[in-house]
């Protein structure tokens, strides 16, 4: 099968998903999360660990939860126990790439049924996950100068706001709507009905980067099923397909890139929409959870992927385009603002939720329209990755 | 925290160190019934209920089916030594004026075992499958340093 810019075998799809509570701290140990959530996606496909062929793990920095080698640590738990098992890790876009990485020992014909697993435990680290932060920068260049990791974010934010002329209130409407998004989410951490006012008095951190704009450190595991189409049909009336894939990586030198636009993410975009066949992503993708740790990287991300034109996200937002009623609902999860952001684990919740979007089985955060084609994006590394998925029923 | 070398003349290189003060690591469902039952002088397992596997450490879920555990059982404290060796030197490489015996303890019917201190054998005696028991503290306080050492059984 060529769909004109990749080759592989075999249709995947995602048969099944699990989810545990993202909370600030969780008493269970990371293998005691993953598991939770292994188990719930096998529950839900209706599979045991004897019909998976392989395992897929996904996590960030090992320096979170204090254990080298994460990888080998959790494959009891993944379900992994002699097994083919792989870990992946591109930092925070880890969790769609998990699923990317899933997607290939599908797509290729080397395993038919893969059980997908991503988990982040951050509260161990003392005193605070920031001080690991400090370690993915140069460490003769940057380091040395105290960097800070929301020191990129507020140059970027700052740059965005200069380049279109953007308010932060018209930011901060992000913050405001996928905080209320996440009232309706089970597993959610942060979620809260706010106002723009909220956001624009609450501390300001690294200026124009305010506390209100920033996702939390949490604990917390998901995971998927996926098969290819022979074992999909066999085991499901409504399986969603994996239709692009894509991720495509910017200069690790953060001072060469682009701030206003997320280059990283047009073409990982790019690669994906060619392989599922997508001339015009506004009009073509129903829904999509953009990867949000901060409320104005959901407006970069939705630029990035060609849902918005540059500097127009905004406009969208102000217009309520992107609410769960709208025309193009992003982060009907509540997204990383919402539910909370365990790193790889708040990835592949994204892919769970456009899982669930595409099912209607998302309850009280299903979208008004009738979505078919789905997007789940995240960003990551030195945040120079973009990790795209595109799924449809 | 950062020193610049002067190296004739030449900046050569910068130190610095990955300044996390500490991990605290949460012993989770499973490991928490573990440690208390040190505490209390017992070694816990877990059993799954799907296949019979008994796991030590115990843990919430089994590895073979994925099920949830709920069930702890106490295990028999005699075990036998499935493998050893004899550390010479610590870990700064310098010569220990006494050796120490280190194993890997088994026990009947159970997947998993403990690693500790074998004390009061010589070395020469000691052969795999030689029975042993553990020797618990007076003070414990549910680590794994409660059992003070394994020895064999008289
Ligand atoms: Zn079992």
């Amino acid at each position: 099968m060529a769909r004109m810019n990749i080759n592989f075998k075999n249709r995947v799809a995602v048969i099944g998903a699990g989810l545990t509570l993202f909370r600030r701290r969780m008493y269970e140990t990371s293998r005691e999360l993953a598991w939770e959530a292994a188990k719930q996606a096998l529950d839900s496909a209706g599979l045991t660990l004897n019909d998976i062929d392989a395992v897929v793990f996904g996590s960030a920095p090992d320096a979170f939860d204090g254990i080298h080698m994460q990888g080998e640590h959790m494959t009891d738990a993944a379900g992994g126990y002699m097994k083919p098992y792989t870990r992946v890790y591109v930092g925070g876009g880890t969790g769609v790439f998990t699923a990317i990485a899933g997607w290939w020992h599908v797509a290729s014909g080397l395993f038919d049924r893969v059980l997908v697993v991503a988990e982040e435990k951050m509260s161990p680290v003392r005193p605070h996950p920031q001080f690991v932060f400090h370690h993915i920068f140069d460490p003769v260049m940057d380091k040395p100068l105290g960097v800070n990791l929301i020191w990129i974010f507020a140059l970027e934010m700052a740059r965005y706001m200069y380049k279109y002329n953007i308010k932060k209130e018209d930011i901060a409407l992000v913050s405001v709507k996928n905080k209320r998004n996440a009232l309706d989410h089970p597993a959610a951490q942060v979620a809260a009905e706010i106002t723009v006012d909220d956001v624009l008095n609450s501390e300001t951190l690294v200026w124009p980067v305010q506390r209100l704009d920033i996702s939390p450190v949490s604990d917390g595991a998901a995971a998927i099923v996926l098969c290819n189409e022979e074992y999909a049909k066999q085991y499901t009336d409504t399986p969603v397909w994996i239709e692009g894939v894509g991720w495509s990586l910017d200069t690790t030198y953060w001072t060469n890139r682009d701030l206003a636009f997320p280059k990283y993410l047009y073409y990982a975009g790019k690669m994906a929409y060619k392989m599922a066949g997508i001339d015009n992503p506004r009009k073509e993708i129903d829904v999509a959870e953009v990867y949000d740790p901060f409320d104005y990287k959901e407006l970069h991300h939705m630029e990035g992927l060609q849902l918005a034109r540059k500097g127009e996200a905004p406009i969208l937002t102000r217009e309520g385009v992107t609410q769960r009623d709208g025309d193009l609902p992003i982060n009907p999860s509540g997204g990383l603002l919402g539910v909370g952001n365990p790193i790889a684990a708040a990835g592949l919740m994204k892919v769970a939720e456009i899982f669930w979007q595409l099912r209607k089985e998302a309850g009280k955060r299903q979208v008004a329209k009738d979505p078919v084609t789905g997007l789940a994006q995240a960003w990551g590394d030195l945040m120079q990755i973009g990790t795209v998925v595109i799924m449809r029923v | 925290m950062s020193v610049w070398d002067v190296f004739n003349g030449k900046t050569r290189f910068l130190e610095d160190n990955m300044n996390v003060d500490k991990f605290v690591y949460t012993l989770g469902h499973g490991y928490e019934k573990f440690f208390n039952g040190l505490k209390e002088g017992k070694i816990i397992a877990s059993k799954c209920s799907e296949c019979g596997v008994t796991y030590l450490p115990p843990r919430i879920y089994c590895e073979e089916c994925l099920s949830e555990i709920t069930e702890f059982v106490e295990i028999k404290q005699n075990g036998v030594v499935l493998g050893y060796t004899i550390q010479n030197v610590d870990k700064d490489g310098r010569h220990l004026k006494e050796k120490v015996i280190w194993a890997l303890i088994g026990f009947n019917g159970v997947r998993g075992g403990i690693f500790h201190k074998l004390v009061g054998v010589e070395p020469e005696e000691i052969y795999v499958g030689m029975p042993v028991k553990p020797v618990f503290r007076e003070e414990r306080k549910g680590s794994i340093n409660d059992i003070q050492y394994f020895t064999k059984t008289v």
